[in-house]
């Protein structure tokens, strides 16, 4: 595999695949589709820019102690996904994006998905998990400076993830069980999942509240101590 | 009997690619019922009928999601009854009948996939895209059993200090967040450590390759070159539109052109290619011990 030198066109690839890629794939499938199979195109979506995302990582120089820590971090929400009812793999994540980076952030989320499902479940919901999981941790690196000066802003970010994650995958959902959108089955699904995205919202905010400081301190300290 | 896990991972990822894959955007009721065929014979081949409960839990599935789409769609000419004022019709049933099936047929490759495709095939999978991703997924997955078992050592060793009552819920709160909080800093520590041993053994310092235990023989090409043309030939089929069909307003008749024909006939071998192959590797077993 051949690295791309080029900075600007590095650049332009990991703003190009969230904000114009996506959305135009997107329009693509409207257009030649007629708004039928929805799935195919959600599928080849979230399975190009998990992979897009990967290769750009390797193209990266990453040291070796981020590296390290971007897998640790990974089996910490591994293992926080067994935790019942309560999952702190979406507080993990954000707070991963916030004091690692976008790119750590995404990639924390993006693997704990489709790693933990090993065990939860594989299925063609997996790249959809992995892209919404690491959509969440990117943003969150994105807006890195705002969220850890403001702890308000940061539940609010939490509880925003934990409705989106949910909305994302009821999409996907209602898309994957009838082959194009239908608000009515959307609705349903949403009102079905209900106690999930409740426990969603509860979790993220309860971790978040709860790790926040404990955890931002211990990144800061391995950032400050190690210069990750 | 898993003469099929046998072949190399990446023939196998490619099979499974696109048996589901061609499941999940068909429409046509012969090539879901195909689908299903070839995934549940699989499924019961690999664990030898003796998953049961699985088996119920996917006929609840398949009735509940058949019945879900007359209930909220009510497009179709044929009413079989009318509730609360709304026409249930034949066509949003058959509908419903086609979704679940492809969903339950899908749910069923992805069953014998996660069985198959071990974490170290994983590994080796991942490898082929990018080798440092492979050591990141590679160390992500050594450390959840690591995890697993320090953060019990820690959560004993806290119990044994005798600072949290055992029959107190705030208390257990309080024990799991001191464990956890243990274990992040443990766990980020260790990294480090593991970082800076894997730096000074001279990881980065040349190109990186990946361990692989598998080779490409003759019958993992023959598997991926059956596989591509059959999975090929299904494509183009359904491309050009031959195997279009729709519910709405009435279902489509089934003609039997000789296009259809032909990607029956191709998704028939492709979905009963690993069936085929488990049940003629028994026969050579059983052939070889009767000659005994």
């Amino acid at each position: 595999m051949r690295p791309i030198k080029n900075p600007r066109l590095r650049k332009l690839i990991r703003f190009a695949v969230p904000w114009v890629l996506m959305p135009g794939l997107v329009a693509l499938g409207i257009a030649v589709f007629h708004e039928k199979r929805y799935a195919f195109i959600s599928l080849c979506l979230a399975v190009l820019s998990v992979v897009l995302f990967a290769s750009g990582f390797d193209k990266k120089k990453t040291g070796t102690r981020r590296l390290v820590i971007v897998s640790v971090l990974t089996a910490l929400s591994i293992v926080g996904r067994f935790i019942p009812f309560f999952k702190p793999v979406t507080a993990l994540t954000v707070l991963t994006g916030m004091y690692l980076g976008a790119e750590s952030g995404f990639l924390t989320g993006s693997l704990t998905a489709a790693l933990s499902n090993f065990y939860f479940g594989q299925g063609p919901w997996t790249p959809f998990q992995m892209l919404s999981w690491g959509m969440i941790g990117f943003v969150a690196g994105l807006l890195a400076s705002p969220l850890k000066k403001s702890r308000i802003l940061l539940l609010v970010y939490g509880v925003f993830a934990g409705v989106l994650y949910s909305f994302i995958m009821d999409i996907w959902t209602v898309v994957w069980y009838n082959g194009s959108f239908h608000l009515s089955l959307y609705l349903t699904a949403l009102v079905s999942a209900v106690p999930y995205t409740v426990s969603y919202v509860l979790s993220n905010v309860f971790f978040l509240l709860l790790f926040a400081r404990p955890f931002g301190e211990k990144l800061e300290r391995m950032r400050v101590k190690y210069g990750v | 009997m898993n003469a099929f896990d046998e072949f190399n991972p990446l023939s196998v990822f490619v099979y499974f690619l696109a048996a589901a894959g061609i499941a999940m955007f068909a429409s046509d009721p012969v090539l879901l019922s195909l689908s299903m065929l070839g995934s549940v014979l699989l499924y019961c081949i690999r664990t030898r009928s003796s998953q049961r409960g699985t088996h119920l839990f996917s006929l609840m599935l398949f009735i509940g999601l058949s019945l879900i789409n007359p209930l909220f769609q009510h497009n179709g000419v044929t009413v079989l009854f009318v509730l609360n004022d709304n026409p249930v019709t034949l066509e949003a049933l058959l509908y419903g009948i086609s979704a679940a099936a492809m969903i339950v047929s899908v749910l069923y490759w992805f069953r014998s996939f996660s069985a198959i495709i071990t974490s170290d095939k994983l590994l080796y999978l991942f490898g082929l895209v990018s080798s440092k991703l492979a050591l990141l997924v590679s160390m992500a997955l050594r450390y959840v059993p690591l995890f697993k078992a320090q953060a019990k050592n820690v959560d004993a060793a806290q119990r044994a200090m005798g600072q949290y009552r055992e029959d107190n819920v705030i208390d257990a709160i309080r024990l799991k967040l001191s464990v956890f909080s243990i274990m992040v800093s443990w766990a980020l520590e260790n990294g480090i450590v593991t970082a800076d041993s894997m730096a000074a053994r001279g990881y980065g310092i040349g190109k990186r390759t990946c361990f692989s235990p598998y080779r490409f023989r003759g019958k993992d090409a023959l598997l991926t070159i059956l596989t591509l043309l059959s999975g090929a030939a299904v494509c183009i089929l359904m491309g050009l539109g031959h195997l279009d069909f729709n519910y709405y307003p009435a279902t489509d008749p089934l003609l039997f052109t000789p296009a259809r024909a032909a990607a029956y006939g191709a998704y028939l071998l492709l979905c009963l290619l690993p069936s085929l192959i488990e049940i003629g590797d028994a026969l050579k077993w059983q052939y070889l011990r009767s000659k005994m």
